[in-house]
C-alpha cells in the first residue's frame, strides 16, 4: 500500500479540523465531530503501530517477522478490527442526520456494500482453519506414536510416517493437488486390492463450503474495488467523515487481505491493489509497514507455494519435514543419538500442536464474531438511513 | 524326589517335542498342547532355557513364545492379499489374535517399565500391533467404501409394497433413499449401512481402539460419511453457494434454490443425521466420546453448508416481494431447531445447534427489516400524479393485499415482531388473546398510520375538495373492507375498524357538503322578498342551479367510486338531500304566477331527470370503471 503525500488543496485531509467552512448553527457539532474523528484516527493508529511493534524485534533495526502472522497476532488484527469498527459505527451514530446526506449517504452505504463481501472471506476462513485442525489431528497421531515412556520402534516410526505423509499430502497447495498423485510407501504386505484417485481425496478430506468457482483473491478484489481517499470537496461537503469512511474501509480491506494471507482458501491470491494512503494519515505508515511485511514474507522462497502464511503453518511444514527425514534416516535399533534428536523434534512437534490447541477455537470463534459483527453494524446501519428518511 | 520325577517328566517332554517336531515351530505346537493338558507342563518350564531361575529371563521367554505365535498368525494375515473381511472365518480368528496380542502387550507393558530387556521384547510386540492396525485400518476402509455402495435400505415397514409408489431421493454413492409420496412426509427410518458391515465396523473399531488407534479410525470413518452427506446434499440439489451468490442471484433462481434448500434441510435433518447418529453409535459402541467426535466430524460441514445458505438469505436485500419466501425459511428453520437440538446434543456439536438459532434470529431480523422497507416504500411513495377520478390508487391496492397476505403468516409474524429469545417452540397460546396488543398489531397499525398520511397527502393534490374526499372516501372504504376481510381485523381490532369506518363516512360529509351545499343553497327561498323580486330571483336562481347541476353531473360522473355499495350510498344520500328540496323549489316555481305560464322553458329537469343524472354519477371515465378488486 503505498503512501503519498496527499494531493489536494490546503483543505484537505491535513487540516480536518480547519475544513468546516463556518456555516453558521453547524459549528458547535463540528468541533464534537472533530475531536470524535481525530480520536478516531488516533485509535486506529495507535492499534496497527501496537501490531506492527509487537510483531518485530526489539532491536528496530531487525525486521524479525517474529510473530507476525502467528494465531496469536491475527487473533490481535481481529480484535482491532472490531474496535474500528465500533468506534466507527459509534461516530456514524452520533451523526447520524449527517449520515443521511450526500454524499456520505452513498459513501456509508458503500461501505455496507464492501463490508458484505467480506463476509464470504470470513466464512472461507473459517474452513481453513478447520483444514488446520485437520493437519494438527495428523501431528497429535505422530506424537501419540513417538512420544513415549517406551522405547521407539519401527511400528512407532512406520505409524508416524503415515500420519506424516498424509499431512504433506493435506497440506499441498490446492492447484498442485489434482494433479499430484502421491502414493503412500507401504512397508507391509502387498495389499493393494482396488484403490482409487478417491482415495486421494481422503487424505485432502475436506472440501470448501463455498462452489469451485469462489475464490478468495477476486473477493479481496472486490473490497478493494473503489476504496481511495476522498478529495478535499468530499472531505468539506461531509466535514471530515469521507476520511473516516476511507479509513474503515481501508482496514477492511488490510484485515481482510491479511486473513486470507494467512489462512488456507480456496484461489487464495494476495495481488490485490491497494489504494493510496495519504502519508498523513496517522495510520497510514504501520498499516503500509505491516502490508509491505507480509506481502514480503509470501514472496519468500520457501514460502512463496504455502498453503497460508500462518506462522504455525510454516511450523508444521518445517517440523514435520524434520521429522519424516528424521524417520526416513532412523536405522534399527536406535542409537542413542538417534533417539535423542526424535525426542526434541517431538518436543518441537508438540509445542506446534499446543499452540495450534490453544489457538484455533478462540481465532475461529473471533472470525465468527467479526462476522456478526458485521452483519448488525449493516443491518442497524441500513434500519437508521430508512428509518429517519422518510421525514420528508 | 517328585521334583526329580518332575524334571524327567518335562525331560521327556521335551524330548518328545524336539524329535516329532520337524521345526521349530512345530515342536512349540507340541508343547503347547503338553502345556494345555497339563498345568506342571507350563511353557516356562518346558522351554529350552528351563534350567535357568532368573525370573526376567524366564518371563521374556515366556513372552516371545507366545508373541511367535502371535506373530505367525497375525503376519499371515497382514501380508495377504485379499480382504481378510471377505470370510468371517478369518476375520473371526484374525480379531481373536489381535485381541490376544493387545492384551499381552497390555500386560507386559506393565513389567517394562522395570525391566529393559522385557522392553526389547515388546518392541516386536508393538511393531506387530502396529502393521496389524495398519491391515484393520485398511480393511475399515474398504467396508466402509462397499457398504456406501451398497445402498441405505429402507428398513421400515412399507418397504416392499410402497416399491412402486415410491419417489427415490438420490443418496450417496449410488445409492437410493427411497421415500414415500409426498416429500413432506420424514417420518422414514433408513440404515445407512447394511447391518452386517456395520457388525464387523464395530469390531474392527473396538481394536483400533483398544491398541490406542482410535485416531486413525475416527479420520477415516468421517472422512467417508462426510464426503457421503455432502454427495447426498448436492443430490438434493442443495448448491453451494456464498453469499455474493446469493444476492446477485436473479429472485427467480434464488426462490427455486429455496425450494430445494428447504427440501435438502428437512432430509438432512429428519433423516440423514439421525441415521449418521445411529451408525456412529454402533460403530463406536462402548466409546462415546469417539462417537460423538466422529459425528460432530461427520455432519459439521454439511450443516454448515445449510446454514449458510440461510444465512445468506437472511443478509439480503430487504426487497418486500421476497417476504413469503423468506417466510418460507424462517418457518423451516424454526421448525427444525428441536431436530439440532435432539440429533446435535452432545458437547461437540454445541456449537451447530447455536449457530442455527442465531441464524434463525437473523431471519426474524430480515422479515423485521422487510417491513420497515415496506414502511418506507409506503412514506417515500411521491404524492404527484393524481389517480384520476379520486379513484382507488396503486399503493393502497398492494400495501393492502400484500398485508392480507403476510397475515395468513400471523403466527410466525408473531414470533418475529415479539423478539422474544427463547429458542424454538413456538408458542401454542391462542392467539385470539393477544388481540390488538401485540407487537405485530402495533406494526400493522403503524404501517395503517404510514398508508393513511401518504394517502392524505396525495389527496391534497386535487384542487377540488370534493376530489379529495371522493378519493379518501375510496381508499378509506377499501382498507376497511381489506381489513375486515382478513386476520388484519382481529390483530388492529374492533375499535380501529369502527373508528375508520367512521371516518369513511366523514369524508362522505365532506364531500356532500363542498359538493352540494352551494347548489342546495341555489334552492332555498327567501321569504321575505316581496313577490315579483322573487320571482326574479327564482329565475336566476334556477338558472344557477341548472348550470352548477350541469358542471356538478359533467365533472363527477368521470369521477370513480370503485365500491358498489358506496357508491348507491352516495347517490342515495344526495337524492335524499337534493330531491325533495328541489321538487319543493320547481312547485313553488310553477305556482309562481308570472314564471307559471312559461315554466317549462325555465325548467330544465324533472326530479327523474335529476335522479337520472345523479344516478350517472361516479362512474369513472369511459363507463363502469368496474368493481371491487
Amino acid at each position: 500500500m503505498p503512501a503519498t503525500d496527499y494531493q489536494g488543496s490546503a483543505t484537505g485531509l491535513a487540516s480536518i479540523g480547519r475544513s468546516m467552512d463556518g456555516s453558521g448553527g453547524g459549528h458547535h457539532e463540528a468541533t464534537g465531530l472533530e475531536l470524535e474523528l481525530e480520536a478516531f484516527q488516533r485509535q486506529v493508529a495507535d492499534r496497527f503501530l501496537d501490531l506492527c511493534s509487537s510483531s518485530s524485534a526489539a532491536a528496530a533495526a531487525v525486521v524479525g517477522c517474529e510473530d507476525l502472522l502467528s494465531v496469536q497476532w491475527v487473533r490481535k488484527l481481529l480484535d482491532v478490527f472490531l474496535c474500528c469498527q465500533e468506534e466507527f459505527r459509534a461516530i456514524l451514530f452520533n451523526h447520524r442526520s449527517m449520515v443521511l446526506r450526500p454524499p456520505l449517504d452513498r459513501m456509508v452505504s458503500d461501505y455496507y456494500e464492501r463490508s458484505v463481501k467480506a463476509l464470504d472471506v470470513c466464512n472461507a476462513v473459517r474452513d481453513g482453519i478447520e483444514q488446520i485442525r485437520q493437519w494438527q489431528k495428523l501431528l497429535e497421531i505422530v506424537l501419540v506414536s513417538l512420544d513415549g515412556h517406551r522405547s521407539l520402534g519401527e511400528g512407532q516410526f512406520r505409524r508416524a510416517k503415515k500420519a506424516l505423509i498424509d499431512l504433506a499430502i493435506g497440506m499441498l497447495d490446492e492447484k498442485d493437488s489434482n494433479s499430484t498423485v502421491a502414493h503412500r510407501n507401504r512397508s507391509f504386505g502387498r495389499n493393494n486390492f482396488t484403490r482409487d484417485h478417491r482415495q486421494l481425496g481422503h487424505f485432502r478430506s475436506l472440501s470448501w463450503s463455498v462452489s469451485r468457482s469462489w475464490s478468495a483473491a477476486r473477493q479481496l478484489q472486490a473490497i478493494a474495488n473503489n476504496v481511495a481517499a476522498p478529495r478535499a470537496n468530499e472531505v468539506v461537503a461531509t466535514s471530515g467523515l469521507a476520511v473516516a469512511v476511507f479509513t474503515i474501509n481501508s482496514v477492511l480491506l488490510f484485515v481482510t487481505w491479511a486473513l486470507v494471507a494467512a489462512i488456507p482458501c480456496q484461489d487464495r491470491g494476495l495481488n490485490v491493489h491497494f489504494p493510496i494512503v495519504p502519508r498523513n494519515l496517522p495510520w497510514a505508515a504501520p498499516m503500509t509497514s505491516l502490508h509491505e511485511r507480509i506481502a514480503e514474507e509470501s514472496k519468500r522462497r520457501d514460502r512463496r507455494n504455502a498453503c497460508g502464511l500462518l506462522k504455525e503453518i510454516h511450523q508444521i511444514e518445517k517440523c514435520s519435514r524434520a521429522m519424516s527425514e528424521l524417520a526416513d534416516s532412523v536405522q534399527f535399533p536406535l542409537t542413542e543419538d538417534k533417539e535423542a534428536e526424535v525426542r526434541q523434534r517431538v518436543q518441537e512437534l508438540s509445542g506446534v500442536c499446543e499452540a495450534l490447541k490453544n489457538g484455533l477455537d478462540p481465532l475461529e470463534r473471533q472470525v465468527r464474531e467479526v462476522f456478526h459483527r458485521i452483519v448488525r453494524s449493516r443491518t442497524e446501519g441500513i434500519d437508521s438511513m430508512g428509518r429517519t428518511n422518510y421525514s420528508e | 524326589m517328585a521334583e526329580n520325577g518332575e524334571e524327567k517328566w518335562l525331560a521327556v517332554a521335551r524330548h518328545i517335542a524336539k524329535t516329532l517336531g520337524r521345526n521349530d515351530t512345530m515342536a512349540d505346537d507340541i508343547l503347547q498342547i503338553f502345556s494345555n493338558f497339563d498345568g506342571r507342563f507350563s511353557r516356562e518350564k518346558l522351554s529350552e532355557k528351563g534350567g535357568e531361575d532368573d525370573p526376567t529371563t524366564r518371563a521374556c521367554a515366556a513372552l516371545e513364545h507366545s508373541l511367535k505365535s502371535l506373530d505367525r498368525q497375525i503376519s499371515r494375515y497382514v501380508a495377504a492379499d485379499h480382504p481378510i473381511w471377505l470370510d468371517s472365518a478369518d476375520s473371526s480368528a484374525f480379531l481373536d489374535a489381535v485381541d490376544e496380542l493387545i492384551a499381552t502387550v497390555r500386560d507386559w507393558n506393565r513389567m517394562a517399565a522395570a525391566d529393559k530387556t522385557v522392553g526389547a521384547c515388546l518392541e516386536r510386540a508393538e511393531d506387530l500391533v502396529q502393521q496389524a492396525m495398519f491391515r484393520i485400518e485398511d480393511e475399515f476402509r474398504s467396508l466402509m467404501e462397499r457398504g456406501g455402495e451398497s445402498a441405505g435400505k429402507f428398513s421400515g415397514e412399507s418397504s416392499e409394497e410402497d416399491e412402486e409408489e415410491e419417489e427415490y431421493l438420490d443418496a450417496g454413492v449410488g445409492g437410493q433413499i427411497p421415500t414415500a409420496r409426498p416429500i413432506g412426509d420424514y417420518d422414514i427410518v433408513i440404515d445407512a449401512l447394511p447391518s452386517g458391515i456395520i457388525n464387523d465396523l464395530h469390531q474392527m473399531a473396538k481394536r483400533m481402539v483398544a491398541a490406542g488407534f482410535g485416531k486413525e479410525c475416527s479420520h477415516v470413518y468421517s472422512s467417508y460419511r462426510r464426503e457421503f452427506l455432502e454427495e447426498s446434499l448436492s443430490r438434493l440439489g442443495v448448491k453451494k453457494l456464498s453469499i455474493e451468490d446469493v444476492h446477485k442471484m436473479p429472485w427467480q433462481d434464488l426462490e427455486d434454490e429455496i425450494e430445494r434448500w428447504i427440501k435438502g434441510a428437512n432430509v438432512t435433518l429428519r433423516i440423514l443425521f439421525p441415521s449418521e447418529r445411529r451408525l456412529c453409535d454402533r460403530v463406536f459402541f462402548g466409546f462415546s466420546s469417539a462417537s460423538d467426535l466422529s459425528f460432530m466430524e461427520v455432519c459439521r460441514g454439511s450443516t454448515i453448508q445449510l446454514l449458510n445458505f440461510a444465512d445468506a438469505v437472511a443478509i439480503g436485500t430487504r426487497s418486500p416481494e421476497r417476504l413469503f419466501k423468506i417466510l418460507d425459511v424462517f418457518e423451516t428453520m424454526r421448525d427444525l431447531l428441536p431436530e439440532f437440538e435432539s440429533v446435535f446434543s452432545d458437547q461437540y456439536c454445541l456449537f451447530l445447534r447455536n449457530e442455527a438459532i442465531t441464524i434463525w434470529k437473523r431471519l426474524g431480523e430480515a422479515i423485521r427489516g422487510i417491513f420497515m422497507e415496506l414502511e418506507n416504500l409506503i412514506s417515500r411513495d411521491p404524492a404527484k400524479v393524481p389517480v384520476p377520478g379520486g379513484g382507488l390508487h396503486p399503493i393502497t391496492r398492494y400495501v393492502m393485499n400484500y398485508l392480507r397476505a403476510a397475515c395468513r403468516s400471523r403466527q410466525s409474524l408473531e414470533q418475529v415482531f415479539e423478539e422474544n429469545a427463547a429458542a424454538a417452540v413456538p408458542p401454542t397460546a391462542k392467539l385470539e388473546d393477544r388481540g390488538s396488543s401485540s407487537s405485530l398489531s402495533v406494526q400493522m397499525a403503524w404501517i395503517m398510520e404510514l398508508l393513511e398520511s401518504n394517502l392524505e397527502a396525495k389527496s391534497k393534490t386535487y384542487k377540488d375538495p370534493a376530489l379529495c374526499s371522493v378519493f379518501m372516501m375510496n381508499n378509506g372504504r377499501y382498507i376497511v373492507q381489506k381489513v375486515k376481510d382478513s386476520e388484519l381485523g382481529s390483530l388492529l381490532g374492533d375499535d380501529w375498524i369502527r373508528k375508520h369506518t367512521a371516518k369513511v363516512r366523514q369524508f362522505h360529509v365532506t364531500y356532500q357538503r363542498s359538493s352540494w351545499n352551494k347548489v342546495l343553497g341555489l334552492l332555498k327561498m327567501d321569504t321575505s322578498v316581496a313577490p315579483s323580486v322573487a320571482a326574479r330571483s327564482m329565475k336566476d336562481k334556477l338558472k344557477s342551479f341548472n348550470q352548477s347541476f350541469e358542471e356538478i353531473c359533467r365533472s363527477q360522473s368521470t369521477w370513480i367510486v370503485f365500491d358498489e355499495q358506496l357508491r348507491e350510498e352516495l347517490k342515495i344520500s344526495i337524492n335524499k338531500l337534493l330531491l325533495p328540496a328541489y321538487q319543493s323549489f320547481v312547485g313553488r316555481f310553477q305556482n309562481v304566477p308570472e314564471l307559471g305560464r312559461n315554466a317549462e322553458r325555465h325548467i330544465k329537469y324533472g326530479v327523474e331527470d335529476i335522479e337520472a343524472r345523479i344516478n350517472d354519477l361516479f362512474q369513472g371515465s369511459g363507463g363502469s370503471s368496474g368493481g371491487r378488486k
